[in-house]
């Protein structure tokens, strides 16, 4: 089979890089394991949160000169960034994913555990707020679903205090949920989520609500409704009679699994191909190019492609691979920024900032992997299979997926 | 100030302290338990939690080797909710002394320890992980034991009987009156507040620590810390315990423990100073898996979940204080025959599993100063939660048809499961999904077995101890915490504490799937939950 595009990985990444490819009319198909990182979303996107010191960052784009010259931002360049970030709103929207939060400056989440963080764009069912100090209003009302244990309601009336707001705290039991009540592992998000999609459930638990306001003027839900679409968040959002705030849950993240969907959604529609449950295997070199690639569920079949685009992602989905001696890229065997002493790898303290999360694929400033010293002309990484920055620690891993994403899309369309 | 009167003191909060507790306090004595930490928290958590049948020891020291099978068989009746009678095969392979094999079945059989040659064949159908290599094997009535729900027990018993515990509370000085220790002086680590208790004996159960408590009543104990690595794969792939038929020698033994399994150990001298901060290494890390492959060659390619290290309480005889001639066994001081010290004795030595023998030995000598005529009944009267002939039957009583996460709730509880609320629907969700432990266990675990944070609870409960290693239930769990009316802001301190405590165990074998779950929980706990915001 062939293809302009081959791009390996579902995720984020790999996923916008193939939208925008197939919207520009090049034939492409992504290989994905399933899950990846987007059901473990924040319900935000950070581009840059804080430099390499710690330091925070309020608008990204006038601190790019401070990042090291493996950050994949300094190898897109800081024109084409400026230029990239104002296309990424339109660019989900159309795909029926509508962000909030402002371009070019950085606002601040509200997490499960009440601390304010800050991000760049959220999905809409999240409530950014202005600044560090600032509340969603000065009283609230912080109900959950009783029985819901990954929504810890005193984190965040604790956190949300801290900022001068008033919090009572509920919970409401509707009659809907019994089922999930009675089994001992059904109280999870995304079972939350299909039973508020469908029926009537909804329409009770706004009325629960309302019994229960009395001086409050924000009520606050745990971010679990519209698995399938976001009409029913719309639907509680106009039945409450003050405004409601939803706030992220433990994994697993309906608003990214709804995200996620979406995106891929959208690139099927565009007539892009899903090869979905597999995993590419075998590849074969010419020199520098890669030629062909198989999978696991063709077999003898071979995938080829004018590009490939790795997007497999870091440690958590496989894209890379740490045995006792090494940290290795299991695909192609591309070049990694790690080293192989396994002292060097981790702090021992879990908050600090953690060497192996930097670690990744070397790239050339075109993003093109190397492997053995040499850049693969037709191979692109993008993502967090990414070396040479430590994500976590900047709060830049959704701005690398979406951004590197782009960019290898228009050098691909451009070519 | 708080000023209580008691019969007896006993310093340290791991087995043997909370077995001497119960011992003396079902002989009628009044006891007060003083822990600087937690429960289980020194060497009584961090070994193998092998229930010996003595047969390791049979043929270096017959002593050790008959003391260890008649507790064994005693903890299997009294102690049944803690044991796991998994029994155990002592194998010889190719590079070992088969000859050896006939000295240590004739060594067990003088010791009183059941021990069959089976052919290796029979081995590897009763053991299909075993090392297929085998050229010979020994079945012997080894088990597994649970430390921390065994240590429980034992507290709790003993608080049923009129025992106090003072957990978090260190002992800062004696109080010693005309050469007797009348008493003891603390600090609460919780409150920060002093306080000060009198007995008419103390006894100084701190294991490696006991050390520095003799010290301060002005006695010497030669102790020598020996640190112990081990690590946790995360199957139960043996369902039987693993050993090598030779002298005992390191990471020659694996142990089935509820859903994993723990290979180990190994032995290094270390400084006093080291006990509070170990840290397991690489070299110790290749040394456990290499050896244990060798048991069984599926560890190879098992993942690991956990390495730890415990400090073995290694006691120089009296006779030689330079720690070359090293007593293994149990060891009693009477401060006021050794030292001219009254009211004041050690229990020390000794193993996890012959605990209860130590706490008779040391409760017999406070009793015979106190004046006290009451016998030992701990050989035959079952710990709280052991009282059913067996776990189907607690189970039966409480529930009509149980569910496996009921099934593991009385095997971690024993007949107390039936304290845990049954017609509450949301008592039965589960907060840890790998270990299957309820809402309900845990809310039992903050109402009645004295925890004061997320680690506490895990000694008690298993929430945290699976595969996932803490990333979801240890944020539900400080939810539930939180309710309990723990200050807030503490819980999440203490969430935090909880992650960095895991990923102490994590970080010296964090590759492969433990990376990936050490990505994953970074992830989380700063991108999603922002913990680190803050």
């Amino acid at each position: 089979m062939r293809y302009d595009t081959l791009i390996i990985g579902g995720g984020l990444s790999g996923l916008v890089c193939g939208l925008q490819l197939q919207q520009a009319g090049r034939k492409t198909a992504i290989v994905s394991a399933g899950q990846n990182a987007m059901h473990f979303s924040s319900g935000a996107f950070g581009l840059l949160s804080r430099l390499e010191d710690g330091t925070p960052v309020d608008e990204p784009l006038t601190v790019l000169d401070k990042l090291g010259p493996d950050h994949p931002y300094t190898k897109i360049g800081p024109e084409k960034m400026a230029a990239l970030l104002h296309t990424v709103k339109p660019f989900f929207a159309q795909a029926g994913i509508p962000l909030a939060g402002e371009e070019s400056r950085n606002s601040f989440l509200i997490t499960p555990t009440g601390n304010g963080k800050r991000v760049w764009l959220a999905l809409d069912d999240m409530t950014l707020l202005p600044d560090g100090d600032s509340a969603f209003g000065s009283k609230a009302l912080i109900v959950n679903l009783k029985g819901y244990l990954d929504f810890n309601t005193s984190f965040l009336a604790e956190g949300l205090e801290r900022r001068g707001m008033k919090c009572r705290i509920e919970a409401v039991e509707l009659p809907e949920m019994n089922r999930l009540r009675s089994n001992p592992t059904e109280m999870r998000s995304v079972n939350i989520a299909r039973v508020m999609d469908g029926g009537e459930a909804w329409k009770h638990l706004v009325a629960a609500v309302n019994r229960l306001i009395t001086d409050e003027d924000t009520v606050i839900l745990p971010a679990v409704f519209g698995f399938a679409d976001g009409a029913v968040i719309q639907a509680i959002r106009e039945g409450i009679r003050v405004r409601t705030v939803f706030i992220g849950t433990m994994p697993p993240s309906v608003p990214g699994i709804r995200s996620q969907m979406r995106l891929k959604k959208a690139f099927e529609l565009a007539g892009g191909t899903m090869l979905l449950g597999d995993q590419a295997t075998a590849p074969v070199f010419r020199g520098s190019r890669l030629e062909s690639l198989g999978t696991v569920n063709l077999g003898e079949v071979r995938l080829e492609a004018d590009h490939y685009v790795m997007a497999t992602g870091s440690f958590f989905s496989k894209g890379l691979w740490a045995t006792p001696q090494r940290v290795e890229e299991p695909l192609l065997g591309l070049d990694l920024y790690a080293p192989e002493d396994r002292n060097r790898w981790y702090a021992t303290d879990f908050f600090a900032p953690q060497e192996y999360i930097a670690f990744g694929a070397r790239t050339d400033a075109g993003f093109h992997p190397l492997r053995g010293g040499q850049a693969l002309e037709n191979v692109y990484a993008i993502g967090s299979l990414l070396g040479g920055c430590n994500a976590v620690q900047m709060g830049c891993g959704a701005g690398i997926a979406i951004l590197t994403a782009l960019a290898v899309a228009d050098r691909i369309i451009n070519e | 100030m708080d000023k209580k009167e008691y019969d007896v003191i006993i310093i340290g909060g791991g087995i043997t302290g909370a077995g001497t507790a119960r011992d003396c306090a079902l002989r009628g004595l009044k006891v007060l338990l003083i822990e600087r930490k937690d429960i289980a928290d020194g060497a009584t958590g961090r070994n193998h939690g092998l229930l010996h049948s003595g047969a390791r020891y049979a043929v270096t020291d017959q002593e050790s080797a008959t003391e260890c099978i008649e507790e064994n068989m005693i903890l299997k009746r009294v102690a049944r909710h803690c044991v796991d009678d998994t029994t155990g095969l002592f194998i010889s392979l190719p590079e070992d002394d088969l000859g050896f094999q006939a000295t240590f079945v004739e060594r067990c059989r003088q010791a009183g320890i059941q021990a069959d040659i089976i052919d290796p064949e029979e081995a590897r159908r009763l053991e299909p992980s075993v090392n297929p290599a085998l050229i010979g094997a020994v079945r012997v009535p080894d088990g597994s034991v649970d430390p921390f729900r065994l240590t429980a027990a034992n507290m709790l018993d003993a608080k049923l009987h009129g025992a106090d515990v003072l957990l978090y509370t260190e002992v800062t000085s004696f109080l010693i009156e005309n050469g007797t220790v009348v008493g003891v002086r603390t600090l609460d680590h919780k409150s920060g507040e002093k306080g000060e208790y009198r007995s008419r004996m103390t006894v100084n159960a701190g294991g490696i620590w006991g050390h520095g408590i003799a010290e301060k009543a002005g006695v010497q104990v030669g102790m020598f810390p020996a640190k112990g690595a081990l690590l946790i794969f995360a199957h139960r792939v043996a369902d039987i315990v693993l050993n090598r038929c030779r002298k005992p020698a390191n990471a020659d033994i694996l142990v089935p423990g509820e859903t994993v399994s723990i290979i180990g150990t190994t032995s290094t001298r270390i400084p006093f100073e080291e006990c509070d901060h170990m840290q397991v290494t690489p070299d110790e890390v290749n040394l456990l898996v290499t050896e244990g492959a060798k048991l069984a060659p599926i560890l190879e390619h098992t993942r690991i979940l956990r390495a730890y290290a415990g400090v073995r309480p290694l006691v120089a005889s009296d006779s030689d204080p330079s720690g070359r001639s090293i007593s293994r066994g149990i060891v009693l001081l009477d401060h006021e025959t050794r030292d001219g010290l009254k009211g004041f004795a050690t229990i020390t030595g000794g193993k996890l599993m012959t605990y209860r023998l130590m706490a008779e030995k040391a409760t017999d000598l406070v009793c015979r100063k106190l004046g006290v005529e009451a016998a030992c009944v701990t050989r035959t009267v079952p710990l709280p939660g052991s009282e059913s002939a067996t776990l189907e039957e607690a189970a039966g009583k409480i529930w009509a048809a149980p569910t496996t996460a009921q099934k593991a709730t009385v095997g971690r509880l024993g007949d107390n499961a039936g304290r845990i609320p049954l017609d509450d629907v949301y008592s039965q969700s589960l907060v840890c999904e790998c270990e299957e432990v309820t809402v309900g266990e845990v809310n039992n675990a903050i109402d009645h077995l004295d925890v004061h944070n997320l680690v506490d609870i895990r000694r008690r409960t298993r929430v945290g101890m699976g595969t996932c290693q803490g990333e979801l239930c240890g944020c539900r769990t400080a939810g539930l915490l939180a309710k309990a009316g723990v200050c807030t802001r503490k819980a999440k301190e203490d969430l935090k504490g909880f992650m960095r405590e895991r990923w102490k165990g994590m970080y010296p074998i964090a590759w492969g799937d433990t990376l990936r779950e050490g990505e994953y929980s970074q992830w989380v706990y700063s991108e999603v939950l922002g913990l680190n915001e803050d």
